[in-house]
Parts: C-alpha cells; structure tokens; sequence
C-alpha cells in the first residue's frame, strides 16, 4: 500500500506544478457558473419562490456543490493518460512493474484532483455564500456525512471516467464516450437538478451514475436528511462494487490485447 | 548459474491488412483481413550470471520482442521462458523485482520530477525502506556522476544525462539482471563511451548480469564478450565477441596510393575492391594469401602510401545480417 500512497503523494506534488493551469479553467467555470445564475435568478422572479421543493438560494447551492464533482474529477490521468497509454503501447511498460495498473492510474487520478478539488470546492462555497448567502438551517454536524457522500461520488466517476478510457484497446478513440458521458452528467445532474425532470422520468434517472456523482452529495448540501443520506449511500456503495468490478474485468480483457511491436 | 533459459520461443503478430483506396477501407471496417507474422521463430538461448550478452540485429529481427517477452511484458506464442527462474508470463510482478529495464527509446521517469524523486518514487514502487533508497542513490550518484543534476527536473535534462538517470531509476531496486535496450540511441559519442564506462563498472562491481540490445557496433564490441545475431526471427549467431572476431578477421583490407597506374589481376584469395585512379583498395583472404602477396601484386616501389587494416566488425555484422536474409 505504502507504493500506492507514494504514487498519490508524487502525483500531488506533480500537480502543484499545473497550478497556473487549473487556475485558467476557472475561466470556463466562472462563465457556466454566471450563465446558470442569471438563468436561475430569471426563472426565480420573486426569490421566495419554491421550485419542485428548490429555493434559489437552495438551487443555487446545488449548481455550485455538483460543479465541484465535474470540474474537480475532470482529471487528464484518468482520460487522456490512459488513452495514451494504450495507444502508444505505453502500458505494456507498466504492466512490468511491481503494481497494479489500474491502482496506478486511480491513486495518480486522487493524487491529480485533491489540489483541483480544494480550489473548486472552497471558490464554489465562496460564489455561493456571496450569490445567495448560506443555506437557511444548514447542520454543520453533517458535514461529515456530506463530505462521505461526495467522495464515493468521486470514486464511481472516477471508476467510470477509467473504464470509458480503457475501451481504447477495442476502438480507435474513446473521447466521443467521454463527451456522452460528461453532456449526460451536465444535463441530468448539473443543470437540473432530478425533481425538475417529470415524474415519470426520475425514478429512471435516479438508477443512473448521475444520481449518486452528482446528484446525491449535491442534494445532501441543499436539503440533509438521514432518510436521504440513507438511499444515496446504498446506491453510492451498490455502483462502487459494480462499477469497480466492471473496471477491473475490462481491464483484464483489453490488456491480453496489448501488442507492441519490436522496435 | 543460468539467469535466462529460452527453449524454442515464438512470438507471432497477428497484423491487420488494407486493401487500396477508399474501397479497400470500406471492406476492412465490414471484413478486416489478417496476416500473421513471425517476429520470433523458435529461439532458443540461455544466459549465465554476470555475463554481458549483446542481442543484435537489423530493424524488424526480433531483439525486442524477445526482450519484451524476457520481461513479462509481451505474452509468447509458444516456447518456454525462465528469467532468474520465474516464468516471466505467469509472475510477472515476482520477476519485477529481480529485472530492471531501460528502453531507450521510452521514458519511464516523471519529467516533472527531479531525479532525486523520480529514484525515491521508484524506490517506494519496489517497497524499499527509505534508509536502503538514500544508500543506493547515494551510491549511483557516486557511479554514475549525477551530482550535477540530480535535484533538477528531468524535462530540463539532456539525453545523455537522462538516460543516466533512466539507467539509475532501473538499478535503485538492485535488480540481478538488466535490460537495455538500444540504451545509447541518439547520444554523441562522448556521452555513448560514457554510458559505455558505467554500464561495464555496473557488471564489474555489482555482478549484474547485462542483456543489451544496440545498432551501435561499439557499444556491442566495448561491452559484451558474448554475440547472438538474430535475423528473421531466428538465431543466425551465438558466439563469443573473440571467436566472431577470429573467424571474420582473417580478412584484411590494404589501401594504397601509388605513384601511377598499374594493370592490377585479381588472385584467388586477393579481391579488388577499389581501383580508381591512383587510388587501391583489396581485400586480402590471408588463409589462402599473405599480405606480402598482396603487397607483389602493387608493385612495391610504386606505392606512395600503404594502409593494412581488420574489417570493421559493422561490416562483419552487416555480412552476417545479408547472408542470412
């Protein structure tokens, strides 16, 4: 275990280096952050509106908890490294190390995003107190539960983000994957949160990734509940195990593909 | 003791054929064809402790995958595989922490990261203390003459002082046996004998036993005491650097430059290789002629100027590579 800390530890360190970096893609999320504010204050004409069980103040909260999941585990290890790897024949020189690939490639994806995630998470809770001020009634005793809560979701995202990524040892470009997967997550869990879809639509989003990403800790800020933490975290642990599991069996099939050539 | 065991190795690939143009393309996305082709035939060696073994070949011979089956990387078609007595296919993690390997032409360092922490992070990848990883970079810093860049980061260092560092971050888990392959591409010739130097005193002080893999003739002839030449997939040669230099250097190359022309006739044992002008080049078999024969044949007193010299051993290589096609 102490190897995969290290890789953890390492990547970190790495990290620091691209500060300047994460800091430009705040530009992109200023901007959607801006666009969802304006679009909401709209909607809300008068602010002590409720919206399907929302209050702008609540609404607004929950834009801002979900971005911290989308931009925080929008990490280039888990997309672009892996793709690499696999194309260029890269992983074959990993897979002759003393570790597991894939844990590898998941304490690098941690490693890579606590820096990213800090900046998102403390700029979010800063744009949201300022925008609409704290949220009526907020526990701070639950803070743990919340904070389980979005780390599961980073977890499954991650899980999932790896196993798109690996189907580069069948096809030539996993990205078009990624795209349907970061547009379903923006659309069904950032944009709008699950009540704002019809009825008959959200017991069948609530089976979905995006229902324990995005959704769940997001939902967990705005309106805490044991009864919701409950459901969440079962749903959370239950895509842990399947997503986990259906990573490591991609894996293990797509990496008897490897092919290097001699050089 | 035998630290490699190969019995009649194969590696087929299975390689996806195109047919021309547009139509061609269309057809493999419906009905891809396959060609199989045989990267390594049947190979059979085996290496002992200590030795340095030099694995050449032209482009497209197999050295490679060979290498990259030693090393668990690559699955073999067929044959059977010891390294250190592990099966490098089935426990491949095990053998890890007896190999080390260094792929010229792959990175395997962090370029973010200095080499300082590149050899902790691999240090801790093969669960060393960190009292024993100090020692050991303390040690290679020493050999391999790092002190001048060792805290700055590998992105900012040139080749030569990368692949130092590529070869030090492959040895910090002191491993028995070590892979290089092609480890000297792209380096000027100081920085090659220098390379050159430290991979000898490596084998010398520590007893690692080296397999290296080169197109550079003189990293094979200042290194290795063993040759195996494979072409086509196949051992053409499995020798002793001494032997393969006895049995091709009977071969003598005089050059000459003569006062004026003289009509030279080609002997049994003397070939021309070279007459132009005042200029002559012949290659002397000296089992069946001596090189005062060759020296008769110039005309001595019409010589300004007279070079006697071996075949380069590249020639020889080169020879071994076209008889074998």
């Amino acid at each position: 275990m102490r190897k995969y800390i290290y890789i953890l530890k390492t990547t970190f360190l790495d990290s620091i280096q691209y500060v300047s970096s994460i800091l430009f893609k705040f530009i992109g999320y200023f901007i959607s952050i801006f666009v969802m504010f304006s679009l909401w204050s709209y909607v809300y004409s008068d602010a002590s509106n409720i919206i399907n069980g929302y209050t702008l103040t609540q609404m607004m909260w929950y834009i801002l908890m979900s971005e911290i999941i989308t931009y925080g585990g929008n990490s280039k290890v888990i997309i672009n490294e892996i793709t690499e790897d696999i194309k260029n024949g890269n992983i074959a020189y990993h897979i002759n190390k003393p570790y597991h690939y894939l844990g590898y490639i998941f304490m690098k994806y941690i490693g890579d995003s606590i820096l990213r995630v800090l900046l998102y998470a403390l700029v979010s809770i800063l744009l949201a107190v300022l925008f609409v001020g704290f949220i009526p009634g907020f526990n701070f005793t639950n803070i743990i539960f919340i904070i389980l809560s979005f780390i599961l979701g980073f977890l499954i995202n991650g899980f999932l983000k790896i196993t798109i990524s690996l189907l580069s040892f069948w096809i030539e470009d996993s990205e078009p994957f990624h795209w349907i997967y970061n547009k379903f997550m923006l659309i069904l869990g950032v944009f709008f949160p699950v009540e704002m879809f019809p009825k008959f639509l959200q017991p069948y989003i609530a089976f979905t990734p995006v229902y324990v990403v995005i959704y769940g800790p997001s939902k967990l800020i705005v309106d805490f509940s044991f009864e919701l933490f409950k459901s969440i975290l079962i749903g959370q642990l239950i895509y842990t195990l399947i997503t986990g599991l259906i990573m490591i069996l991609v894996f293990k099939k797509g990496v008897k593909r490897v092919n290097v050539n001699g050089g | 003791m035998k630290v490699i065991e190969v019995e009649k190795l194969s590696k087929n690939f299975k390689v996806k054929v195109k047919e021309k143009g547009l139509k061609g393309s269309i057809k493999s996305i419906f009905k891809p064809k396959y060609k199989t082709t045989k990267a390594v035939d049947k190979v059979s060696f085996e290496v002992e402790q200590g030795e340095m073994i030099a694995f050449i070949g032209p482009n497209g011979a197999g050295k490679s995958t060979t290498i990259k089956m030693l090393t668990g990387i690559l699955y073999p078609t067929s044959g059977e595989v010891k390294v250190m007595g592990i099966n490098p296919t089935k426990e491949r993690k095990k053998l890890a922490y007896q190999i080390g390997t260094v792929f010229g032409q792959k990175e395997q360092l962090w370029t973010h990261l200095t080499p300082y922490d590149n050899f902790k992070f691999f240090g801790a990848v093969y669960d060393l203390d960190d009292a024993i990883i100090e020692k050991r970079i303390k040690e290679y810093k020493e050999l391999f003459e790092l002190d001048d860049f060792i805290n700055t980061p590998v992105r900012n260092l040139s080749l030569g002082q990368r692949i130092r560092c590529e070869i030090v971050a492959s040895l910090i888990h002191n491993p028995k046996i070590l892979f290089l392959d092609e480890p000297t591409i792209g380096l000027d010739p100081v920085v090659k004998e220098k390379i050159r130097t430290l991979i000898k005193r490596l084998n010398k002080e520590n007893k690692t036993t080296v397999f290296l893999t080169s197109h550079d003739v003189s990293d094979i002839e200042k290194l290795c005491k063993r040759v195996v030449i494979v072409n086509n997939g196949k051992i053409v040669l499995d020798d002793s650097m001494e032997n393969l230099k006895y049995h091709y250097l009977n071969k003598k190359i005089v050059e000459a430059k003569m006062k004026e022309k003289i009509n030279l006739k080609e002997l049994d044992g003397i070939t021309i290789l070279k007459d132009k002008d005042y200029s002559l080049k012949l290659e002397v078999d000296t089992t069946k002629r001596s090189i005062s024969d060759a020296i008769k044949l110039l005309e001595p007193d019409k010589i300004i100027d007279i070079n006697i010299s071996n075949i380069p051993l590249e020639n020889i290589i080169t020879e071994i590579y076209k008889d074998t096609k």
